[in-house]
């Protein structure tokens, strides 16, 4: 039972942008991918959600992506993209409903009505059931969205079968507190025994929640393991072009604020 | 953010309630639509010329009063195919406007704006004025379905060219879209054009008025020849509901939502063209209910489309009926053709929605 990836390639208009990565996305665990920008992440994660043709083979809980009905792989996992823009003014509850669509929510039916609240109180929404959504923030839209996939997948382990998250830069255009609110989400997912695939940007939040770090360069996976394997200075610099210290301070009197230090 | 709720709740989208359910609110609507569509039935029975009253028919139906022999002919051969006529279109028009409004995921889709009611006509042109040479043998096997199937069948010809110039990778251009909906009317004109062209005296008195759309001329033959499928598409409707919400959210989402969207999308392109071609071919070009109904409706009740489809249905049969009787009662003992009522009506509403949402093109 996992999430499994095996030398999964991708080109989008003749350009290979996914060279045969390979990734196991085990229930538990919240997996972070990670690179720099264009390094592949999001042509992997969209491959392994099903949105794009790849080569190679993707399993989900053991069975063929490629031989999966949309509506059996949105029994098994969420998607969260990186945006959602709307063309018609949905109140942030009607889209949050949205995610009660497949009817593999995992709470009894007579519960259904009122998990879209329970999910909005989540993701620190609570009263924007009414708002509409084309009038929010982009960070409070991620967050709605959120909630809708939370909708979906509400129990990580459902019949016997662990479920996932995917999430494609889900704290990307949010403010600190609200960072650490959607990690806490993600983690504990993971701890209930669900499974989480989240691509991330911020190393600090990767070392803090990732159970597993896999790091993407030029359209390959360079590294997979524990976040204190993977974030070394040499992979660090390599992969990122950049020569950063791990665990080194500022100079001087420079104040720095590390999500860690989080109460 | 500041101005984004007024103190009534009303905010540049429409109307929204405490919860954000409208489904309470939406099947309220609905109710009374209901009642007002037949409201409306009635009226648009006794209104006209004559001046059988609602009471009399409603006494000749419960077999208490007598019609005059007049007065029956006028309304049970004249006026109530017309009538019926009347909610067949309107609700067609309606629900294919809400329908593919949907799928592209854009507000300003209508088939009388980008051009699938110009393919839909061009197809009952072709069986109008080809009928009896060329299309001879199409006519005698299809019989009174030949128009409708060929207005269907130049309805899905257009519907799927614009889906595929004005689609990239799930993304809707508005303005792509709209450009290419002028270019396939103005295609789809131009072959009309020949057809005009090499038409007889006959045709071409029969294809102004039938252009101008109208409601004149309804017989129970034509309601026999649109209504089947005018039928099968709006009770495509409310299976078409789900896919719908799913695809507000993109087409990637909906399929992570797990609607199965290629299979999706063909079917509302065929419900979109069969709609819209069995409209045009027994009314003609009747244009703006299919934008003006569902963009009400959806600052009233919300864009959920288990509810915008029927409501959509009901207000669209209702409006038309209206419309219809403006059309013969405005200028008796003569009539106006009902698509200058609606375009008179509907064309301000839709320079109203561009003006209230200049920023939709930029979507």
């Amino acid at each position: 039972m996992s999430i499994e990836a095996k030398n999964v390639s991708v080109s989008l208009g003749g350009n290979r942008i996914v060279h045969s990565a390979s990734l196991v996305a085990r229930p538990g665990q919240v997996t972070a991918i990670c690179g720099p920008n264009g390094s592949g992440k999001t042509t992997l994660l969209k491959a392994v959600s099903g949105d794009l043709a790849y080569t190679g083979e993707v399993y989900m809980n053991g069975r063929d992506l490629a031989a999966m009905r949309p509506w059996e792989a949105a029994s098994i996992r969420g998607v969260l993209p990186q945006a959602t823009s709307l063309s018609f003014p949905f109140t942030v509850r009607e889209i949050v409903a949205l995610g009660l669509m497949s009817g593999r929510s995992g709470v009894l039916a007579g519960e259904e009505r009122r998990l879209p609240e329970r999910a909005l109180a989540a993701v620190d929404l609570e009263g924007f059931s009414g708002r509409f959504y084309q009038e929010l923030s982009g960070g409070e839209q991620q967050r709605v969205q959120l909630a809708r996939v939370l909708c979906q997948m509400w129990a990580p382990v459902l019949s016997g079968e662990p479920r996932y998250l995917f999430l494609d830069e889900p704290v990307s255009s949010l403010d600190i507190k609200h960072q650490l609110i959607i990690m806490r989400i993600a983690r504990d997912f993971a701890r209930r025994g669900g499974g989480v695939i989240a691509i991330l940007h911020d190393l600090n939040l990767t070392a803090m929640f990732a159970d597993q770090v896999v790091l993407m360069h030029k359209g390959r996976i360079a590294a997979a393991g524990t976040p204190a394997d993977v974030l070394n200075d040499d992979l660090i610099e390599r992969v990122f072009d950049c020569a950063l210290r791990v665990g080194a301070l500022p100079a001087g009197n420079i104040p720095f604020i590390l999500p860690q230090s989080a109460a | 953010m500041a101005a984004v709720e007024n103190i009534d709740g009303r905010s540049r989208f429409g109307w929204a309630v405490a919860d954000g359910d409208r489904s309470a609110r939406a099947r309220l609507a609905i109710l009374i639509l209901v009642v007002a569509l037949a409201a409306t039935f009635l009226f648009s029975l006794t209104a006209g010329a004559s001046d059988a009253s609602i009471r009399s028919v409603i006494a000749d139906w419960l077999g208490l009063g007598e019609l005059s022999a007049r007065d029956r002919i006028i309304i049970y051969d004249i006026r109530l195919p017309r009538t019926i006529l009347g909610v067949l279109i309107g609700s067609a028009l309606a629900v294919s406007g809400a329908t593919m409004q949907g799928l592209f995921r854009n507000p300003l889709a209508d088939p009388g704006i980008v051009g699938v009611s110009s393919g839909a006509g061009l197809g009952a042109i072709i069986i109008i004025v080809l009928g009896g040479s060329f299309a001879a043998p199409v006519v005698s096997l299809l019989g009174i379905y030949a128009l409708p199937i060929a207005a269907f069948l130049g309805g899905l010809a257009t519907t799927m060219l614009l889906y595929r110039v004005a689609t990239r990778r799930g993304q809707t251009s508005i303005a792509t879209m709209l450009l290419a909906g002028i270019a396939l009317g103005a295609l789809a004109g131009a072959f009309s054009g020949v057809m005009v062209y090499i038409a007889n005296d006959q045709q071409l008195r029969d294809l102004t008025f039938w252009g101008l759309g109208s409601l004149a001329g309804a017989t129970w033959t034509k309601i026999a020849a649109a209504g089947p499928i005018i039928a099968a598409a709006l009770i495509a409707g409310p299976f078409l509901a789900r896919g719908l919400n799913a695809l507000a959210l993109g087409e990637a989402s909906a399929r992570h939502l797990g609607i199965p969207v290629q299979l999706f999308k063909n079917i509302s392109i065929v419900t979109v063209a069969a709609a819209t071609g069995a409209a045009v071919a027994v009314s003609g070009g009747i244009g703006f209910v299919g934008i003006v109904v569902p963009h009400l409706l959806r600052l009233l009740i919300g864009p959920d489309h288990r509810f915008l489809l029927p409501a959509a249905g009901l207000l669209g049969a209702s409006l038309l009926l209206l419309a219809d009787v403006v059309s013969r009662t405005i200028v008796a003992p003569a009539e106006l053709p009902i698509g200058i009522v609606t375009a008179a009506v509907g064309a301000p509403f839709f320079l109203w929605i561009l003006l209230r949402r200049r920023g939709i093109l930029d979507l």
